[in-house]
């Protein structure tokens, strides 16, 4: 199968505007401007297969909307070779569009004071989407998510969660081949988010539609994608399997504890202090295990260690011998854990 | 298979559903659509107002007389009907730009530029239009201005093509945004005062204002080159023959720089 | 405008503010740019234009305004016009609809002053980019046709008090906002009224008797007609001087009296509806 996103080597650079501080830089900088060149994307390359459902990940400035605009011809990279469809997308930006579908979870691409069924209607002229599509495709959704009750609702008196499933509804109204979403489930409450992902799943499944999943909501990637990309500092830093990922780290183990019964009264940095101690004690103790990591998070002090490297009763016994722990947890490392270990370990 | 290319039909198509559509929501802010109608005749009748002071001190401005003067003030107004109906959505460019919400006009397939100013359309200015309409009309009967095919028709050639200008200018004004980091709403501001000068004959002007008032910021084809016509036929130059080409010639150029602009602006946004 | 119980720590907030505000208008390059050349522009526009109209009168002085004293006028008008056009009344409208408006209400810091300040810094700038250049200019071209003695310093209090006057004003129609839901349409007809009727396009001398009268009793004139008088007017004296602060002081008072008054039974609304 040819792959319908190809990319090889692409470089994207951007000129940046570098600003002084304070109100002398401020008016100085009226005068004189320094610029500074920076990589946005930095030797990226992908291919994407149709169907396939792609996580997008890293954290904010690392790349993914400039990897996002390229694809869909907004951008023209510096360098490299892509293709969408068999196509250069920036050579043919409109031809390019009518096979993709695009949205942002916060803002709306429908028309604000119209309501759904006019933007759609729109949509259709726009697209040039045949009758027969367009009414299937509207029977679709009524039977996916009983769509036909907002139809009448203008976008700007809708919730922020009935907005989001309009504009996904209206992203795949033409029959895109590629669907990009970018934090689509941003904002919503659980119970929307979890709707939001069924309703992706499925559109992906009984649609074939190849969507790329941009998000920092790992329930989102967990949810939905068999695959990763992440991309940091503009460098791709991993695109494999969700599986191998939680494999690769299957070691793992996250220890918490709690030194106090009531460890919810303490003061926070009564807290981080104990967190601070129990990490000088591990360093001393295991000098040489380097992914011992120590950090707090809601009133418990959290150890991830590798088990290939230290066992979990010599961490526990190294710190019962200086301090009573009062109570603990023991838990597998979560693909969160895993990829915020990846951000800031560079682990690959 | 879906066609390549979109012709004009295509255009014009989704451009009356969106207006249709448009003007229906429009009718549900009511009060918001009243008071700034309202708003724009205050604008108008100050305008007015200002002339009448003006004349009431000074009998006439180098050989130029009340109603005259008036008369290409009713002239501008309606030339600047269009621009303010059709056009209105650039003025949300920069904001557009600033916020990245610009972003979402990339992903369509369909013309840029048209995709953008299609999203609004503005019903306010027609106020504006019916007071012009009723100045231009009051200096006719005034001036005595003879109703004869060739008068009527000059006029209504020479408003439309007058109301090129200004669509050009904001659109040029506008498209700055797209290489200026931020606050180049004052550009638009400042073009759109310029646009108060137009209701002057700019022969009033010296010399280097003539020339700017014609080629630099054409705001002289706005209401006087083309007025000349039905007011003062003795006085027609060239220009005023040229006020129809020239327009579409500038809001041509107008939307390519526009158009150029969008594309370099994706390049910069991170 | 403070009424904190510290006033020392309530003035540090609101530099604080000013400083924040100066920076931003800073940032802006092109906007700092293309407001000087454009006043520039604007300034050749009405000197040609008002050469035009005084060439064609066979007097040289209409209602007691010379050419110079018109050009002084209505070219200094256009500047201060910088200080005064700072969309206050966008801002409220704007702070209104997004909701943002009842966010202000749970900060240490009242709404009213905050905006004040935040504003303040766009007029900072201005002096200095706009005002002071064409000051400058207009001194020169009019050969030095204004005076320059002990009306300079009741100028600049004249001024202040102006930004005061204008700012209640625009406050005031800001909070209009909230009954009509048209921020666009209520600002225009504002800034109509106050253009005209405060004698920024055209000065009050050459208004006809009626409209003069009119117009005396309204508080337009404090924000353009009697700083420009009070710098232009050789023939005033101490009391004269005296008398314009007094009215500006009169309507500053009244305006900031009323404008407050509406916000707080506004805020009153706002708060029982939920916004």
């Amino acid at each position: 199968m040819e792959a319908i996103i190809k990319m090889a080597d692409i470089n994207k650079e951007f000129k940046v505007l570098k600003r002084r501080e304070g109100i002398r830089g401020s008016i100085r900088d009226l005068f004189s401007r320094d610029y500074q060149i920076l990589k946005a994307v930095n030797d990226v390359t992908i291919d994407i297969m149709p169907g396939e459902m792609v996580g997008y990940l890293g954290p904010n400035g690392a790349g993914k909307s400039t990897t996002i605009k390229m694809m869909t011809g907004v951008l023209e990279p510096t360098s490299g070779e892509i293709l969408v469809n068999g196509r250069v997308p920036y050579e043919n930006r409109t031809r390019n569009a009518q096979d993709i579908g695009v949205v942002f979870g916060q803002r709306s691409q429908l028309w604000w004071a119209l309501p759904v069924i006019e933007s759609f209607r729109i949509l259709k002229e726009i697209y040039q989407i045949s009758d027969r599509d367009f009414k299937d495709n509207l029977e679709y959704y009524d039977a996916l998510v009983g769509a036909s009750e907002l139809y009448h609702k203008p976008v700007r008196q809708m919730s922020l969660g009935q907005r989001t499933l309009c504009d996904i509804l209206a992203a795949f109204l033409h029959n895109p081949s590629i669907v990009f979403m970018d934090e689509p489930t941003i904002g919503l409450d659980v119970s929307m988010k979890s709707k939001i992902r069924e309703l992706v799943g499925r559109l992906n499944k009984e649609k074939g539609t190849t969507i790329i999943l941009t998000t920092h909501d790992m329930g989102d990637v967990d949810a939905l994608c068999k695959r990763i990309v992440i991309i940091d500092k503009g460098r791709m830093i991993y695109d494999n399997d969700i599986e191998h990922l939680r494999s690769y780290f299957g070691a793992y183990r996250t220890i918490q504890i709690q030194f106090d019964r009531h460890a919810e009264d303490l003061d926070n940095e009564v807290l981080q202090q104990q967190a601070l101690e129990v990490e000088a004690w591990l360093r001393s103790e295991f000098a040489g295990s380097e992914s011992i990591a120590v950090s707090m998070e809601e009133n418990w002090i959290q150890i991830l260690i590798n088990e290939e490297e230290v066992h979990m009763m010599d961490v526990v016994n190294c710190i019962q011998k200086q301090r009573q722990i009062a109570d603990m947890n023991l838990q597998e490392i979560s693909t969160e854990r895993v990829i915020r270990k990846i951000y800031e370990g560079g682990i690959v | 298979m879906k066609k390549e290319k979109r012709g004009f039909a295509y255009y014009a198509h989704i451009y009356k559903m969106i207006l249709l559509q448009d003007l229906k929501s429009k009718m549900s802010y009511r009060a918001d659509f009243i008071i700034s109608t309202i708003g724009i005749l205050f604008t108008d009748v100050a305008g007015f107002i200002s002339f009448w002071i003006l004349f009431q001190n000074f009998p006439e401005i180098k050989g130029w007389h009340y109603y005259e003067v008036l008369f290409l003030y009713g002239f501008s107004l309606m030339a600047m009907t269009p621009v303010q109906c059709f056009f209105d959505n650039n003025w949300n460019l920069m904001e557009a730009l600033y916020t990245g919400n610009f972003m979402k006009y990339c992903f369509r397939p369909i013309n840029l530029f048209f995709y953008f100013i299609s999203e609004v359309f503005d019903i306010k200015g027609v106020g504006q239009f019916i007071f012009g309409v009723i100045t231009v009309v009051y200096s006719w009967n005034k001036l005595g201005i003879l109703l004869s095919f060739r008068n009527i028709a000059g006029f209504f050639v020479g408003v439309i093509s007058a109301s090129l200008f200004m669509i050009a200018i904001m659109n040029f004004a506008a498209s700055a945004s797209f290489w200026m980091s931020g606050g180049t709403s004052q550009l638009m501001i400042l073009m759109f005062k310029f646009k108060d000068y137009a209701r002057y004959p700019i022969k009033i002007f010296n010399r280097a204002f003539q020339i700017i008032f014609t080629f630099v910021i054409p705001i002289g084809f706005m209401a006087y080159y083309p007025s000349l016509y039905v007011i003062r036929p003795e006085e027609v130059t060239v220009l005023t023959y040229l006020t129809p080409f020239y327009g579409i010639v500038l809001v041509y150029l107008s939307y390519l720089v526009w158009m150029k602009g969008a594309r370099q602006y994706s390049g910069t946004d991170s | 405008m403070s009424n904190g119980n510290k006033p020392g720590a309530s003035l540090k907030r609101y530099a604080a503010v000013l400083r924040g505000s100066i920076m931003e208008a800073l940032s802006f390059r092109a906007s700092t740019f293309l407001r000087i050349a454009g006043n520039l522009i604007y300034l050749l526009i009405i000197y040609f234009l008002w050469r035009a109209i005084f060439d064609s009168s066979p007097v040289d002085t209409v209602n007691g305004m010379s050419f110079y004293d018109t050009m002084i006028y209505l070219v200094l008008a256009a500047a201060m016009f910088n200080f005064m056009d700072t969309f206050v009344v966008y801002r409220i409208g704007d702070d209104y609809q997004t909701g943002q408006i009842v966010l202000y209400l749970t900060r240490p810091i009242e709404y009213q002053p905050f905006l004040f300040f935040s504003r303040l810094g766009n007029c900072v700038i201005s002096f200095f980019v706009t005002f002071m250049p064409t000051f400058l200019i207009v001194y020169f071209v009019t050969k030095g046709s204004i005076a320059l003695g002990i009306n300079l310093l009741f100028f600049v209090v004249s001024i202040l008090l102006a930004i005061g006057v204008n700012f209640c004003i625009d406050f005031f129609v800001g909070i209009i906002c909230f009954y009509t839901q048209s921020v666009w349409g209520v600002n225009i007809m504002k800034e109509v009224v106050v253009s005209l009727l405060s004698g920024a396009t055209i000065p009050l001398a050459f208004f006809p008797e009626v409209f003069r009268k009119i117009v005396d009793v309204l508080p337009f004139q404090a924000i353009y007609h009697i700083p420009l008088h009070i710098l232009t007017d050789k023939t005033m004296q101490l009391p004269d001087y005296m008398t314009s602060l007094g009215i500006q002081l009169f309507w500053l008072a009244v305006m900031l009296g009323i404008s407050r008054l509406f916000w707080k039974g506004s805020v009153k609304g706002l708060t029982v509806n939920g916004g």
